[in-house]
């Protein structure tokens, strides 16, 4: 078994190849070997599609089902229903399916998929071989044209990208060099390394880089009569081209049926609905070594449904697999009805670093408060006046780990001391160092008093989303009266809560903790430093970086400025001990200063999937990025046996 | 209104039976002065003050003197919460999470103890992740009365620890069961009726105020006055109230105790709902200004306050009571409304209104109902005082 992780290549060219992926895989299997899916055999003979073979790319993305674990080799057919809540949904199917040029397996190594192999250079230079035959899912050819399309008719026109190319193909402001090499090869070049390019590609909403040159020619002002187009797009409802362009072409939400995809399944539904239907992709590129061609399963049904009734039409069996709008609190009462509608729930893990954290704002607009989050042995304080393992034992009945906002035990880069640093509940310990920070002064509720005179009364901001988080801050502000210290929770909705933080309004905020809780060494540690201006903790530093100093400040707390640091030098280096010892170093930093104040990990996310299913595993990482959800654990191998 | 009633004169007999009447005339005199002679029992009637009258038409509604009979014992509870509640409502016991009612019991194999409840044998579920709660029959913790408990303080002023009902020294009592906190369902009824019950009287009182006030002040004028409260009456009832409700609920600063929360949306409530009130008080102040004794009081020099006050709002009263109790239960409702959609109260504070937003979800009605148990109570209070508006206003006019 050979699998690379990508990123991890450094200096000497390696290649990838799609035989990666195969384990003790007889060569592609010839034409003879294929069988026809029995749900297009009928249009196979009528003529109106080419025979299986001729479908499939040359060399297609072959998998070993029964090599790989809990998995076996199964029988097309049947359709998979699906609950939803919105009918922009449609975009998890495009999550769900994950075929991306190089994508994530479930063990997170990054493989190619509908490219059959990548040629990394120094992290500089990505030379990208396409399958020789593969086709849209209209039939059309797939080539280094859709490439070249995006680069230059998309990228490259004004009106349709008025911004230039997205952030993931900047480095340092610039935008990488492109080439066609041949029909089937392309190769993207930058001056320095671009670590972001390939996890950008493998992301669940991921870069497109490509996109169906043949049937948005005729979307495009270069290639279609203007006067043509205007009509369309006032017939559309748009104001002019670009506006059509775009809104027809959003592969990512794949709400267009017309436009051709590479998706294991294509959308028929047209418009909103209530039910949106998606059909198999006759041309899609992977096969089992039984000479299926894959997806198994022909149609997936998405179901439209409030929210909070998706749980309930769950129970009642309208679900074949169903994890989304699910919460750990369902759990006792799907399990109630497992028997009656013929479906088993299983518990996969969430894969982010935490799935509760409290984070102080450390660019509070409060002068009193930010002098006090900007003292680490004020957080470290916080950290320790919190019983975990209670939150733990109430909430998720002992099932997640208490855990600092570290890495998951899932991670290469997972350490038992980051975990647990400043996790122990120990509230003399934590009374202590408030007491030798000076704050001795209490009122006659034995509340501790702010430098203003104030009781210390911490107002807790939630997005009003979840019960889990109230519970916790319910169970904490307890905790905290030990220390002297009140908690308030103030709830809100989403768009009010992210506004209140970045003006700093917010004292404090209850969220998860970093998106990806299982990273590898090639993957860039931007959450550990502050990058972006959505990290609730130091949301002004972190624009600041991500604007390059127009908006925001300068982090001024050394050890955040030394994350940054670290940070940079990751970026600036390939070599991958190098990179494993700065990720390392990160982490250490990072929870030993308690920027975030982790409190559960690795909480149980329920999975319903049906008796009739086979194929799902039964424990899994259930993680948006990287993870895609569903995504890496190959819903397109997932059959019926029925 | 009072004294006794005008009567016709004296008649003679009629010519009995099948007799032709033919065209007959009295020869008697009439006699201007005459009047029968009254019962005691009349006389006690037509003397009778009028809140005598009121009350002894108000007894005869059999429902109205129940439901008066249950607001007061609602009222009790709101009063004394403290000591009548076995918990604090915010007592948590991590051992007792979604721990379902207790049966309380009378004989313990087949000697009588007085009420008491079993312990329990408590099983987590791996399987389903359900605590289970069985009864141990072998040890019954008897309830104790006037006992020490849980600390509190009185009305927010006295520490005390005395509870007329507690759990046994080393049991637990939870006759209503848990939530997923562990915290007791029955404390925390009692608790909130205290918010829940109040809000209603507390705004009722605060925009019946302002009602009778403007809509006195505006009917009675007239002209401008009438005119720019008729205006500023139509803004505030343009406004959608639920974005309204949001708005204000969201400049309540997070750090206010959870009772001056609860003032403030009481104010809020009033300040919004006396315009109803304000409309009925100006429109029958209207018609009622142009009577003859209205005319005769302002004649003999009487101040509009006094007119208004002593001539005119009598004169409805019936009317405003009804429309005061008829619109508690509303106050009531809306309490729940708001808390149940998360723009009320907020947890620490508990009301009826906040424990049901515990109840909202499908787990509740699925598997723990007993935490829909706060529904109740608020069915009964708002019965209670449509029942009690109504017997009221039959009883305010006591001569129909």
């Amino acid at each position: 078994m050979m699998l690379f992780r990508l990123p991890m290549i450094s200096g000497a060219l390696r290649a990838l190849s799609a035989g990666a992926l195969l384990l003790c895989v007889a060569l592609p299997a010839a034409a003879g070997e294929m069988q026809e899916t029995p749900s297009l055999a009928l249009e196979v003979t009528a003529g109106k599609l080419p025979p299986v073979a001729e479908r499939i790319p040359g060399d297609p993305l072959i998998t070993d089902v029964d090599a790989l674990k809990g998995r076996h080799t199964g029988k097309p057919g049947g359709t998979l229903r699906m609950l939803m809540a919105r009918s922009r949904d449609t975009r998890q199917m495009n999550v769900y399916g994950y075929a991306r040029l190089v994508g994530y397996d479930e063990h997170l190594n990054l493989v190619p998929d509908i490219l059959k192999s990548v040629d990394v250079d120094g992290e500089r230079v990505f030379t990208l071989h396409l399958r020789a035959g593969h086709r849209w899912s209209d039939g059309a050819p797939f080539t280094a044209e859709d490439f070249r399309w995006y680069w230059e008719d998309y990228v490259g026109n004004k009106d349709l990208s008025p911004y230039g190319p997205p952030r993931d193909l900047m480095v340092d402001g610039e935008g990488p060099t492109f080439e066609v090499l041949d029909d089937l090869t392309v190769r993207y070049s930058w001056k320095k390394p671009n670590p972001f390019f390939l996890p950008a590609l493998a992301g669940p909403a991921p870069l497109y880089i490509y996109q169906p040159a043949h049937y948005l020619r005729h979307f495009h002002a270069a290639y279609t009569d203007p006067s043509q187009l205007a009509a369309m797009a006032s017939a559309a409802g748009k104001r002019n081209w670009a506006q059509l362009y775009n809104s027809i072409d959003k592969a990512e939400y794949q709400d267009n049926p017309d436009l051709p995809t590479l998706q294991p399944w294509i959308l028929r539904t047209r418009g909103t609905s209530d039910r949106f239907l998606f059909t198999r992709n006759p041309y899609f590129h992977r096969i089992d070594t039984a000479g299926h061609q894959l997806p198994y399963i022909d149609k997936v049904v998405f179901t439209v449904s409030g929210p909070s009734l998706i749980a309930a039409r769950t129970a009642t069996g309208e679900a074949d697999l169903q994890g989304r709008y699910l919460s750990f609190g369902d759990y006792t009462f799907l399990k109630q009805k497992e028997k009656s509608s013929g479906y088993d729930v299983r518990l996969w893990r969430d894969g982010r670093s935490a799935e509760l954290a409290l984070l102080p704002n450390l660019n509070t607009a409060y002068p009193e408060w930010e002098e006090l989050f900007r003292d680490v042995r004020f957080r470290r304080a916080l950290s320790m006046g919190i019983d975990r393992e209670e939150i733990n034992q109430v909430i998720y009945f002992g099932l997640g780990i208490p855990s600092a906002d570290a890495v998951l035990p899932e991670s290469p880069l997972f350490d038992e001391k980051d975990q647990q640093a400043w996790t122990q509940f120990d509230p003399d310990a934590a009374n202590a160092l408030l007491d030798e920070m000076g704050l001795t002064k209490r009122d006659g509720d034995g509340i501790r008093l702010l430098s203003t005179g104030e009781p210390m009364q911490i107002v807790v901001d939630t997005a009003g989303e979840a019960q889990d988080q109230t519970d916790a801050l319910e169970l904490i502000a307890h905790d905290w009266l030990q220390l002297g210290i009140k908690l308030f929770i103030k709830p809100s909705q989403r768009e009010i809560f992210n506004g209140r933080i970045e003006s700093g309004e917010a004292i404090m905020s209850i969220w998860s903790g970093h998106e990806n809780g299982v990273p590898s060494v090639g993957n860039p540690p931007w959450e550990f430093a502050p990058t972006t201006a959505d990290q609730y903790q130091w949301p002004q530093w972190g624009q600041y970086f991500a604007t390059r100093g127009v908006a925001g400040f300068p982090p001024d707390l050394p050890e955040a400025q030394k994350l940054l640091d670290l940070y940079q030098q990751w970026i600036g280096t390939a070599d991958h001990d190098q990179r494993r010892q700065l990720w390392s170093q990160m982490i250490s930093l990072y929870t030993d200063q308690v920027f975030t104040i982790g409190l559960i990990s690795g909480a149980p996310q329920p999975i319903v999937v049906s008796r009739k299913l086979r194929n799902v595993p039964e424990e899994a990482l259930w993680n948006w990025d990287p993870g895609a959800h569903f995504g890496i654990h190959r819903l397109d191998l997932v059959w019926f046996a029925q | 209104m009072n004294g006794a009633p005008m009567t016709q004169g004296s008649q003679p007999p009629l010519p009995a039976g099948d007799e032709d009447l033919g065209h007959w005339v009295s020869n008697e005199p009439f006699d201007a002065t005459y009047q029968p002679a009254l019962s005691p029992a009349q006389q006690r009637y037509y003397s009778a003050p009028q809140w005598k009258l009121i009350w002894w038409k108000f007894r005869r509604h059999r429902l109205a003197v129940v439901s008066a009979g249950l607001l007061a014992v609602l009222y009790f509870i709101v009063i004394f919460a403290e000591m009548l509640a076995p918990y604090a409502p915010d007592s948590r016991n991590s051992q007792y999470i979604y721990a379902p009612p207790q049966r309380i019991h009378l004989f313990h194999e087949g000697e009588f103890l007085g009420p008491f409840v079993y312990g329990d044998h408590r099983k987590l579920d791996m399987e389903v992740l359900r605590r289970i709660y069985t009864e141990n029959t072998a040890k019954p913790h008897p309830v104790r009365f006037f006992c020490q408990g849980d600390k509190y303080r009185f009305w927010g002023m006295v520490e005390a620890r005395f509870h007329v009902i507690c759990p046994a020294k080393d049991g637990v009592f939870y006759p209503l069961g848990t939530d997923r906190l562990g915290r007791d369902q029955l404390s925390r009824i009692l608790y909130g009726a205290r918010v829940s019950l109040t809000v209603g009287l507390v705004g009722i009182v605060l925009s019946m105020t302002l009602g009778i006030l403007i809509g006195g002040a505006a009917g009675y004028y007239g002209g401008w006055a009438d005119l720019i409260t008729q205006r500023i009456i139509e803004l505030l009832r343009s406004f959608p109230e639920l974005p309204l409700w949001m708005a204000l609920s969201a400049a309540l600063p997070a750090t206010w105790s959870p009772v001056t929360t609860f003032f403030g949306i009481t104010i809020i409530f009033a300040l919004l709902d006396w315009t109803g009130l304000a409309r009925a008080v100006r429109s029958k102040l209207l018609s009622l200004r142009e009577e003859d004794f209205a005319m005769a009081a302002s004649l003999m020099g009487g101040r509009p306050h006094r007119i208004i006050y002593r001539h005119l709002v009598p004169n409805f009263m019936s009317h405003l009571i009804a429309s005061a109790t008829l619109s508690i239960p509303s106050m009531i409702l809306g309490e729940t409304a708001l808390s149940f959609l998360g723009l009320g109260l907020r947890p620490p504070a508990v009301s009826w209104g906040v424990l049901l937003v515990e109840a909202q979800n499908l787990n509740v009605v699925a598997l723990y109902p007993w935490l829909m148990l706060p529904v109740v109570p608020v069915v009964l209070a708002v019965l209670a005082f449509n029942f009690l508006g109504d017997g009221l206003r039959d009883a305010a006019d006591p001569y129909h």
